[in-house]
């Protein structure tokens, strides 16, 4: 590094022919640049930005699915997303669902991660069956848990009769249905969550806990005191990474109970495939999904604020 | 360094190289495959029957290939429902379409006007024998829109009721003909479901419903027609729908599914699984679950759903052939696609053993087929179909079995029928209200 930048001055003081030199290596360095970014480049263009700009510009338009109806109609779909009750009602569902949805992740991953830091016995087993689900189809989960959660066959409901709790309709009562894609979801996400604490928790410095138990601070103290501040990283990354997740809510909706019953289930994005793919409305759609867009910009400002306050005071 | 570059060039050529090689070989090799079969032309076929019946359809395929050396049909099975129809629908927008597809007749009104769809050419299938008179009237006039024919029905698959004999005869509620004796009142129907709960100890019908729109709009609106009411739906005008009669059969779906009769939580699969055990008496389904009750080996027999409301009548839909759009279609190769339609029609003897009603009346007509029992027993249901009333968003497997169940599913479990059908009203006046996006 040195060497080469002392001999790149001598070079320049050596005159105009050596600075064409420089020049032609910096052009070469840059197209490799490129080269490397070109790849991954062409599809970011041609898979992301590309459909994100044209889905705006159908924002506007009328077009249908047949194609038919494609004239300019400038803010008209947007009024009509604004003022559609179902449209709000889907985002509130998504709300819900990623409300619901995060609090157990995060929860559940830290208290499963806690549990095998302990150090029980086969370790590997705990781990690799926390963590399993999270390997699974999304369509394999939802045909699992459709089968659980049968209101007359189902296991869920054989548990609960011990118990003295009626047999619940899991995915087709409207108080329940949400909960049940909560519950499926929370199986089959919580391991990712939980490995990523439990690589935080052995990264603890075993010292700080030396320290405390001289100083004659107890498990529970320093669990408080020295593991959950540790931890606030992660709990960070984990939070942002699963609202995130969790408002883009399909597949298992999709395939469990499609939006019902009575649309208590309907995500945001199940709502935008809806209106474009069966309802044939593809302008309409693409607007809804721009309102969701900015309702996600929203949030993730939020998030971003309430974290960086956090930042400084720890 | 430069050396690098080159490197990184030439590895980004090969690489470029395999892509694009895998992309122009793969269709050429898998191309191969059809073209083998001695010259024949191959054709593209689509469906979404996946299950007893889709095994029958595979035999009608490969008969009608055997028959006929000019073509190879080779078909393509997609899941069945909006998966379906929306590739289907994607497929002929980009006009680049299978050369021949099945769809549910109740779901042209939402494909043909928006050109999806080809319309036949009714001299080319009467040169291979396939006309007018060869089906049902109201079979027949389904296909229709416009004046130009845009679906050859295969079948009609009515919503029908089946039953255990031997649990009828316990209970006493066969005729002398070793049939169900006739039922001609909600009333009696009750008495006969009541009697039949006595034996099974369980329940005395079957019918699941649970998250599943199409089961609850099928049951309905068998009653609903039964009641002699009409359902209207004009885009730009309010839906035009009976309220009483639909309270009226909705108070008496909910009569049934008391957890005696019928379970107040019964999903499809739990519903099919009772009958074949044997702890119901009556099972309210399609045609298309016949070979599931012939598998488990149980004694019984199928008739379409009593006259409990004064009219004949029935809810059905029928599996039937289109051509789907194609930008720039091959005369040869369509005259092919006719060939195998026709083929496959004066095959469709076998497709009655997966419990549709064959919709070509030779078949139906033939002496084989009055000793097929119980399909025999079930095709005067042919006479009294129903398909969803016309909209551009109705339709076997379309978002408005959806609507539908999201305003009635809470009636079906014990809510106000009144607000489950008001609810679904404005529901469908909202998607009035809008153009038709696909005309």
């Amino acid at each position: 590094m040195t060497t080469s930048a002392v001999s790149s001055r001598a070079q320049a003081q050596a005159g105009p022919a050596a600075a064409d030199t420089k020049r032609a290596r910096r052009r070469a360095a840059n197209l490799t640049g490129w080269a490397f970014f070109a790849p991954f480049g062409v599809f970011f263009a041609l898979f992301l930005v590309w459909p994100i700009l044209f889905g705006l510009y159908l924002s506007f338009t009328g077009t249908t699915l047949t194609g038919a109806g494609g004239e300019f109609v400038g803010f008209e779909n947007y009024a009509e997303a604004l003022a559609d009750a179902d449209m709000w009602r889907s985002m509130l569902n998504t709300l819900w669902f990623t409300v619901l949805s995060t609090i157990p992740l995060v929860l559940v991953a830290l208290i499963m991660a806690l549990l095998v830091d302990l150090g029980l016995p086969g370790q590997w087993l705990w781990r690799l069956s926390f963590f399993m689900p999270f390997l699974l189809a999304s369509t394999v989960v939802s045909l699992f848990w459709i089968w659980l959660f049968n209101p007359q066959l189902g296991l869920i409901n054989e548990m609960l009769k011990p118990l003295g709790v009626e047999p619940i309709a899991w995915l087709q009562d409207p108080q329940w249905a949400m909960h049940g894609v909560v519950i499926a979801t929370v199986w089959w996400t919580v391991g990712f969550n939980f490995l990523l604490y439990l690589a935080a928790l052995q990264n603890i410095p075993e010292q700080q806990y030396e320290a405390a138990s001289i100083d004659g601070a107890g498990k529970w103290r320093q669990l408080f005191s020295i593991t959950i501040p540790q931890l606030a990283p992660t709990t960070g990354l984990i939070v942002i990474l699963q609202v995130l997740a969790s408002l883009k809510v399909f597949d298992q909706i999709y395939q469990m109970t499609q939006g019902g019953p009575a649309g208590t289930t309907r995500s945001a994005v199940v709502y935008i495939f809806e209106t474009g793919f069966t309802g044939y409305r593809f302008g309409y759609s693409a607007a809804i999904s721009f309102v969701f867009f900015a309702i996600i910009i929203i949030i993730s400002i939020v998030q971003i604020r309430l974290t960086a306050r956090r930042g400084p005071r720890s | 360094m430069a050396d690098f570059t080159n490197l990184s060039r030439r590895t980004i050529l090969l690489g470029g190289a395999a892509v694009f090689g895998g992309a122009v070989l793969g269709p050429t090799l898998s191309g191969c495959a059809p073209a083998g079969a001695g010259g024949a032309r191959p054709l593209k076929f689509w469906h979404l029957l996946s299950g007893g019946d889709g095994i029958v359809m595979a035999g009608l395929v490969d008969a009608a290939n055997a028959d006929n050396p000019e073509f190879h049909a080779t078909q393509t099975v997609l899941a069945w429902g909006t998966p379906y129809y929306t590739k289907l629908a994607m497929a002929s927008v980009g006009g680049r379409a299978p050369d021949v597809a099945i769809m549910h007749a109740s779901r042209l009104p939402g494909y043909a006007p928006g050109g999806l769809l080809d319309p036949w050419d009714l001299d080319l299938l009467e040169e291979f024998g396939v006309t007018k008179q060869d089906f049902p009237p109201r079979i027949w006039e389904k296909g229709v829109i416009d004046g130009d024919l845009f679906s050859v029905a295969l079948d009609a698959h009515p919503f029908v009721m089946m039953y255990n004999t031997d649990i009828a005869e316990q209970a006493g509620v066969l005729g002398d003909n070793g049939q169900l004796a006739e039922i001609t009142s909600p009333e009696q129907f009750l008495e006969v479901a009541t009697a039949m709960q006595a034996v099974t100890g369980k329940h005395g019908l079957s019918y699941g419903y649970l998250g599943d729109g199409a089961q609850m709009w099928r049951l309905f609106y068998t009653f609903y027609k039964q009641l002699g009411a009409e359902m209207t739906l004009d885009p730009g005008e309010p839906a035009q729908i009976d309220e009483d009669a639909a309270v009226t059969a909705l108070d008496f779906i909910k009569q049934l599914l008391d957890g005696t009769i019928a379970a107040t939580n019964g999903d499809y699969a739990t519903a099919v699984a009772e009958f074949v055990n044997g702890e119901s008496g009556l099972f309210f389904t399609g045609v298309w679950e016949l070979p599931t009750a012939v598998n488990a080996g149980i004694p019984f027999d199928a008739q379409p759903i009593p006259n409990l409301f004064g009219t004949p009548a029935a809810y059905a839909d029928s599996h039937a052939f289109v051509l789907p759009h194609q930008s720039a279609p091959n005369e040869a190769q369509r005259r092919e696609v006719y060939r195998f339609v026709a083929s496959i029609l004066k095959g469709s003897f076998d497709w009655a053993g997966a419990g549709h009603i064959p919709a070509f009346l030779p078949i139906i007509e033939s002496d084989g087929y009055a000793d097929l029992v119980p399909q025999a027993h079930y095709a005067s249901a042919a006479e009294v179909l129903n398909y969803d009333p016309p909209a551009w968003f109705t339709g076997s497997g379309s978002d408005f079995q959806n609507y539908f169940a999201e305003n009635v599913q809470g009636v079906f479990r014990g809510a106000d029928s009144a607000e489950g059908v008001r609810g679904f009203v404005r529901r469908l006046n909202v998607l009035l209200a809008k153009p038709n996006p696909v005309a």
